[in-house]
């Protein structure tokens, strides 16, 4: 080599044939390789390690369980939704189906189920249902707000038990007497806030929040549901309803009975409508009911006379937890849809990102807060992603500006339909095998929370709750 | 014509500059091959400037994208493996220095372009898809590979290492 220097290069290499300087010299860069193969194995064994991290939520169990007999009482959007996820899951049978609309929404979900092999008795009235039907076990309830109490607390004191859409009743009056009803009725009440079964919140909850802390101090939350502008529902002309049906459940035109959401008396908006399940979710992580709330909306941008709820709410609610004051955001927008809908926590050393919306979601440590290695390592954290792995939305736009803190995924994998292990919780606490994971109770605080934000925005001001109020 | 040489020194840090370009190269294709399901079609779809309506083309049509991707994992990847061995070093510069101009001219950093993809600094007409261009062109008119590289073993089997 130190002769090399002298020289200049290729001097002297004129002579032909293969010397030995010229072979060691000719695989000096050889190496290289092996080192990019050992950063290479390194590295794919980090991504397998991340991704063997994650685990499905993987159901239990397949066949051999207790068949349970239901009715489905309104087969509307989410009561297709609701039957859908039920077909997946064994042992359900449904024996009956009962919706006001006969020809249209009826006929498509006993068409359905028939399809399936579920032979199903069709009723427009859920009385001659519960009359005629015998031997049910249970009822899956997804027609308007406004029907929930009635419906339900008939449906307990027929003996069935009930999983009954949020939100729970459009009154808190009705939503009590549900709660009284299935106190005095024994029979089993799920309220469908379906978040409370859902694998990846549970991870969330049980893991993140309540065994680990490690989030901190949670001293905030954030939270919302984000639509883009949406037309009025509509309805085939052929399959309207006739005027005298429509009065005779309550509604005053095709128009109302599509659009119920939007009408005082019969649905709460969107806040109640979206806000209901996201607010829920409030209450639960931070294990308090709120204290206060102060909210502000109103019709700002569709038409009053068929918007007769707020289209845009914005409310600050606080919660007086074991740890100390948390205030929360939450608003609804039916103009917008940017970021979608999600919650957050933000506690001092982190923020729990976190949506129903699948794939969404991660845990992110502040750069001060100790470091998180132990519970990668116990797996309740998927590893760090590394730096370029970020997501569009996530990333910085420079790297020399901004500390961003570490993204960590919930290692829980959920594709399952969104409702199927809330109704699988419902089913399988017939089957005296589990323990309701929304039960009317807890329904029933949540009605208590989301309700008072329409009643803030009324009194335009802020409200405070008197925690009696959450009980009965 | 004057011959220019270069010392021991100088040959070797064209060699280092060599496999470091070699490596990234490499990675970039592994990484792509790896992750299963990449595609340039992202990239493609955020052409802008003059040449966009041919990008935006391969990025739509089905079989030419699968051909696009296919050329780039495997592009990527024998370019590496040729630059850091020193192997046919001046094709690999060279062909190097076409897939890079592709992707410049993908999406060049002009005034007024913007981009959705985030980058992680700041460019104004040179880029570092520019800058790794210029440093291939080095690669490519000198003789690293007959310094240190599987080139000097070819040359002198082949007996044609001097001209
Ligand atoms: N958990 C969720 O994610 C979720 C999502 C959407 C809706 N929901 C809830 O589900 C319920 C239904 O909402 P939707 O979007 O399906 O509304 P929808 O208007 O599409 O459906 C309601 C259905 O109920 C029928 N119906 C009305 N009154 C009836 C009565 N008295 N008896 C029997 N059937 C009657 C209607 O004909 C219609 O088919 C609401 O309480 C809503 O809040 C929950």
């Amino acid at each position: 080599m130190t002769e090399e220097k002298k020289k200049p290069e290729q001097s002297g290499s004129e002579k032909k044939g293969l010397g030995r300087r010229d072979f060691l010299q000719g695989l000096a860069t050889v190496p290289v390789l092996g080192a990019f193969a050992l950063a290479l194995s390194r590295d794919l064994s980090y991504e397998r390690k991340r991704k063997a991290q994650a685990f499905s939520h993987a159901r239990k169990r397949t066949g051999d369980v207790k068949e349970v007999k239901i009715a489905l009482l309104g087969a509307g959007a989410q009561g297709q939704v609701l039957m859908d996820a039920c077909l997946k899951l064994p042992g359900v049978r449904f024996t009956a189906v009962c919706d006001i609309w006969t020809e249209y929404n009826q006929r498509r979900a006993a068409r359905m189920l028939d399809k399936f092999g579920h032979r199903v008795n069709a009723y427009e009235d859920y009385r001659e249902l519960l009359a005629e039907e015998k031997g049910l076990d249970g009822v899956l309830i997804a027609t308007p707000d406004f029907w929930h109490a009635e419906q339900t607390v008939a449906c307990l004191e027929a003996g069935l038990n009930v999983y009954c859409e949020k939100e729970m009743s459009n009154t808190l009056e009705g939503a009590r007497k549900m709660v009284e009803a299935a106190r005095r009725t024994g029979k089993l009440l799920q309220i469908g806030h379906q978040r409370r079964s859902n694998p990846r919140y549970l991870h969330c909850y049980e893991k993140l929040i309540r065994e680990t802390g490690l989030l901190g101090r949670i001293t905030s939350a954030r939270g919302q549901w984000n639509r883009a502008v949406q037309e009025d529902l509509g309805w085939p002309q052929r399959y309207e309803i006739p005027e005298s049906v429509l009065h005779k459940y309550g509604f005053n035109s095709m128009h109302q009975f599509r659009n119920w959401r939007w009408y005082r008396g019969l649905g709460g908006g969107p806040i109640v409508d979206l806000g209901s399940h996201q607010i829920d979710i409030f209450s639960w992580f931070l294990g308090a009911n709120p204290a206060a709330v102060i909210a502000n909306g109103g019709t700002d941008y569709y038409a009053k006379t068929t918007h007769e709820w707020h289209d845009t709410v914005m409310a600050v609610y606080e919660y007086e937890t074991r740890d100390g004051i948390v205030r929360a955001a939450y608003q609804t927008l039916t103009t917008n849809s940017s970021e979608g809908y999600f919650e957050n926590f933000l506690g001092d050393q982190g923020t729990l990102h976190i949506s129903e919306s699948a794939g969404r979601g991660g845990v992110y440590r502040e750069p001060q807060a100790p470091q998180w290695d132990e519970w990668v390592r116990q797996g309740y954290l998927l590893a760090p992603e590394k730096a370029g792995q970020a997501t569009r939305a996530d990333a910085v736009l420079d790297v020399r500006e901004t500390i961003a803190p570490d993204r960590h995924d919930i290692p829980v994998i959920f594709n399952d339909p969104y409702h199927m292990p809330h109704l699988e919780n419902f089913f399988d606490a017939i089957r005296g095998e589990a323990d309701l994971t929304c039960p009317a109770e807890t329904g029933y605080e949540t009605a208590v929370a989301v309700l008072k934000v329409n009643a803030s925005i009324e009194a335009g001001r802020r409200l405070v709750f008197d925690p009696r109020e959450f009980h009965i | 014509m004057s011959e220019t040489r270069f010392s021991s020194l100088q040959m070797t840090a064209l060699v280092i500059l060599r496999a470091l370009i070699g490596w990234h190269f490499l990675y970039e294709g592994v990484a792509k091959l790896t992750r299963g399901n990449w595609s340039a079609a992202g990239f493609l779809l955020e052409s802008k400037w003059i040449f966009a309506p041919v990008f935006k083309w391969m990025a739509q049509n089905e079989s030419i994208l699968r051909v696009v991707d296919a050329m780039n994992i495997w592009g990527l990847i024998l370019i590496g493996l040729a630059l850091i061995l020193g192997c046919l070093t001046r094709t690999a510069a060279s062909a190097g220095m076409l897939l890079l101009t592709l992707y410049y001219l993908s999406t060049p950093p002009l005034v007024g372009l913007y981009y959705a993809i985030p980058s992680e600094g700041h460019y104004l007409i040179v880029n570092k898809n520019l800058v790794e261009i210029g440093a291939l062109f080095v690669i490519a008119v000198t003789r690293s590979g007959q310094f240190a590289g599987i080139d000097r073993i070819l040359g002198r089997l082949t007996g044609r290492s001097r001209r």
